[in-house]
């Protein structure tokens, strides 16, 4: 799956592997975000108000 | 046959990112939290010394040495305010394992360092009611066995100001918007917040303790009030 992801980005193979490079960041970032916000559902520190 | 195949692959993909939360939840949240917290252990003995020649500088009484002669009348000795997430403090609670250098603040990033003050309410050893939330089970969990506390059981915040010993008098579980717990009090009060049950933001678990030693308890209360017996 990975594979066919990445024959069906544009350019030559440069171009390619900074477009990963740059979806995999973001991707990260994405999770990072969704985690921390996830994690409140396990525990929002207890705060009351 | 392609979709056995393409649901296998969901599943597979489903189960990592679970793993993946629950692993930065329960590990890497852990890890972000113990870097503060040594990097401001290591701080805050200074940021001690810079709090008490703020107050100096203001003419501002600073809490003598315990074995220091006590003043005739009690005096209130007053705590310099933090700056936002900075940290402040110390709490020890040694029924509840708890032993964490608090910040000020209870924002999202200010909790990723450990237990932090309401800053809408007193310092700890001021009077009135301090309140301190702190996370039950990511984030280093500092308040994850506060359940283990019982009436009678000792907390120690360290200040500025000096050493301020409470005693625990309730421990109550509330809702999440049950700010009255958070309200102020007659007295010298340390409010302690955190998530309950534990891996649940479902409830709140509230532990209600009473000011009985420290620089401002005889301001407080008198010095003749044993308020320990009470």
């Amino acid at each position: 799956m990975v594979k066919r992801l990445y024959n069906a980005l544009p350019g030559p193979t440069g171009v390619r592997i900074a477009l990963v490079v740059v979806l995999v960041v973001v991707a990260l970032i994405a999770l990072a975000f969704l985690f921390e916000r996830a994690g409140d559902f396990i525990d929002n520190g207890g705060v009351i108000r | 046959m392609r979709l056995i195949r393409g649901f296998g692959w969901t599943m597979i993909w489903a189960g990592g990112l679970i793993f993946a939360f629950l692993a930065y939840q329960l590990w890497g949240t852990g890890l972000i939290t113990a870097k503060a917290q040594r990097e401001a252990a290591q701080d805050l003995d200074q940021i001690f010394e810079e709090s008490v020649a703020e107050l100096e500088a203001a003419g501002l009484p600073v809490a003598p040495e315990p074995e220091a002669p006590a003043f005739a009348e009690p005096v209130l000795y007053p705590e310099p305010v933090p700056s936002s997430s900075s940290p402040f403090a110390r709490i020890q609670i040694p029924a509840a394992n708890v032993d964490h250098i608090v910040f000020e603040g209870v924002e999202r990033d200010d909790l990723k360092k450990g237990p932090g003050h309401m800053p809408w309410t007193p310092l700890p050893g001021q009077p009135g009611n301090a309140v301190i939330s702190g996370h039950r089970t990511t984030y280093e969990a500092p308040f994850y066995d506060l359940d283990l506390l019982e009436a009678g059981d000792p907390i120690t915040v360290q200040t500025a100001t000096g050493s301020h010993r409470y005693t625990v008098r309730e421990i109550l579980i509330v809702e999440p918007s049950d700010v009255w717990v958070t309200e102020d009090r007659e007295g010298a009060w340390l409010t302690l917040t955190t998530c309950h049950p534990k891996a649940s933001a479902r409830q709140r678990l509230v532990v209600v303790a009473e000011l009985v030693d420290g620089p401002n308890h005889a301001f407080v209360y008198g010095p003749s009030d044993d308020v320990e017996a009470g």
